[in-house]
């Protein structure tokens, strides 16, 4: 296939950090709120950013300010969830939350807040109508979230293509990964699903043992040899062969100290300064010496996976610190990148990672074509 | 994920406590501090703890790891998967921090029987924290997914005390934690 081909049936869809939602019909969550005394509104904020951050509510306001009819302003303060359904039973204020209730004679009620940040004036505008949020247009700027190049697009479809093919073998598709530093187009890491052995030699019928799509499913193949493993998803074992490269080029350097994974940006910031430069030889450049630089991780890297991937597989690049993630299927039943679950948009979670998805034309289904 | 009221046998305790054992040997080995038993019939079958910095790879966590032990042992037995799925569905975890997201998932692939931890995982927590993936849910029930009980807060105050020394030993101008501070990696 040459390189118009690839690019001409080939589409790369951005999939948001929540779902989309109409203008007027953005989800909400119940909260308790209460009206406060603005002379306590200082303290209140500050206690209850203390107690209770509410991490994934963290775009909605604590005060919200109603100027009254007749004159005047009521501020009412946001405490904490309060259960969905209408079962007062159900109703489990913290404790916390109850002694400052008490302390400051505070009369609840329930309320609505909208449930995801805006994305848009437009949604911000509408969402404040119920309870204010606040709006921050990305800072930063993955690329891609706003288009890629001719070039980008090129390079996405080949690897993805890649990625297809390490999927099929003689008598399994299963799921696969690539990894790749864009910043070069090196491939770091590619992996197959190990949950079952492969058995080639055996059966030549294509059995579909995507891992990510039936994660329970393994104790159900027979298998004959040792080399199989539950939880060997083609994300997790390409994670693995990206450290362990990085143990091999990079033995004992410097970062062995840095365990403190709250300052990771911080060492990032360093690493960025002082690059830790080692001439050695790399598969991928025709062993000719190269200068590579030590990884943090997986931070700056993107992955290609042939399916969207299980919520065990999408936490792990979490852990790992992928930047971007391409898939071309969606895993309906047990996908955490927005058919199910939709980890990018998880705000206590402490990276996030952008999504895409790369649409093929219909003969390049594996599903299809066996 | 419950919480745990007054159920905490003996028992209990002394496997949570087996398990911090682990969580100070990650610490003292400058990982971040989450240790894990594994129990089978009454008695410690596996024992890991993290081991994420060593190995460069943040999805070693403590439950991965003895995990991985216990796999390697069957394997080595030449046990069939329907024995290795069999066992696991009589295993007991013990871990002094809420499963993350990514072991959480995977507890629930291997299908074990209970899951015993110390303190919740404000930020990762997948038994109910962020997500409650120990649960079955309908779109899953269907394809044979596994659902597990979870106990939470035996022994809490231990493993934040554990997260807490790390922290503030690892970034002294860190801010006094105000909470409970829970970060695996
Ligand atoms: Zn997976
Ligand atoms: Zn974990």
């Amino acid at each position: 296939m040459n390189k118009c081909e690839v690019k001409e049936h080939w589409g790369i869809v951005y999939v948001p950090d929540k779902p989309p939602f109409p203008l007027h019909q953005q989800p909400t969550v119940k909260v308790h709120a209460a009206v406060i005394d603005p002379k306590h509104a200082n303290t209140l904020v500050r206690k209850l950013n203390q107690i209770l951050p509410l991490e994934n509510l963290r775009h909605v306001k604590r005060v919200r300010k109603q100027v009254l009819d007749e004159g005047g302003i009521r501020l009412s303060m946001m405490l904490c969830l309060a259960d969905e359904s209408d079962d007062t039973q159900l109703e489990i204020i913290p404790q916390e939350i109850v002694d400052l209730i008490n302390l400051y004679k505070l009369e609840t009620f329930i309320t609505k807040v909208c449930k995801y940040a805006p994305i848009s004036k437009e949604e911000w505008i509408e969402q404040s109508k119920l309870w204010p949020t606040s709006y921050h247009p990305p800072t930063y700027n993955i690329s891609g979230i706003t288009g890629f190049s001719e070039e980008e697009s090129l390079s996405v479809c080949t690897f993805m293509k890649q990625a297809l093919d390490l999927s099929k073998c003689e008598c399994q598709i299963v799921n696969a990964a690539i990894i790749v530093d864009p910043s070069t187009n090196y491939i770091i890491a590619h992996a197959r699903d190990q949950v079952n052995s492969c058995s080639c030699f055996i059966n030549h019928e294509h059995d579909v043992m995507v891992s990510c799509l039936n994660p329970w499913q393994w104790c159900n193949e027979n298998s004959s040899s040792c080399s199989w493993h539950p939880l060997r998803h083609a994300a997790i074992v390409a994670i693995e062969n990206s450290s362990e490269r990085d143990r091999r080029l990079f033995p004992g350097s410097g970062l062995d100290e840095s365990t403190d994974h709250l300052e990771h940006d911080l060492m990032l910031k360093k690493q960025k300064t002082e690059c830790v430069k080692k001439e050695v030889v790399d598969s991928q450049s025709n062993n000719s010496l190269t200068e590579l630089t030590r990884p943090y991780l997986c931070t700056g890297y993107d992955i290609y996976l042939v399916w969207e991937p299980c919520a065990m597989c999408a936490m792990a690049l979490v852990h790992q610190r992928v930047k971007r993630i391409f898939y071309a299927f969606p895993n309906r039943k047990t996908g955490a990148l927005g058919s199910v679950d939709r980890l990018q948009g998880e705000k206590s979670l402490n990276h996030h990672y952008a999504v895409f998805q790369v649409m093929l034309p219909q003969e390049k289904n594996p599903l299809i074509n066996i | 994920m419950a919480s745990s009221g007054g159920e905490e046998t003996p028992e209990i305790l002394a496997f949570m406590k087996l398990a911090l054992e682990q969580a100070k040997i990650a610490f003292e080995s400058l990982e971040v501090p989450v240790g894990c038993v594994i129990v089978m019939d009454g008695k410690v079958i596996s024992h890991g703890r993290n081991r994420t910095n060593e190995t460069r790879n943040a999805t070693r966590h403590a439950e991965m790891e003895a995990i991985d032990v216990l796999l390697n042992e069957w394997k080595e037995k030449k046990h069939t998967k329907h024995q290795v799925a069999d066992m696991f569905s009589k295993c007991y975890l013990y871990v002094t921090c809420e499963p993350c997201i990514m072991c959480a998932s995977a507890l629930s692939f291997l299908g074990i029987k209970e899951v015993f931890y110390g303190c919740a995982n404000d930020k990762f927590g997948g038994c109910g924290s962020i997500l409650s993936l120990h649960t079955t849910t309908t779109t899953t029930s269907d394809i044979g997914r596994k659902s597990y009980k979870c106990t939470g807060g035996i022994m809490g105050e231990e493993a934040v005390n554990l997260f807490r020394n790390f922290y503030e030993l690892g970034n002294p101008n860190a801010p006094k934690p105000h909470r409970q501070l829970v970060q695996q990696p």
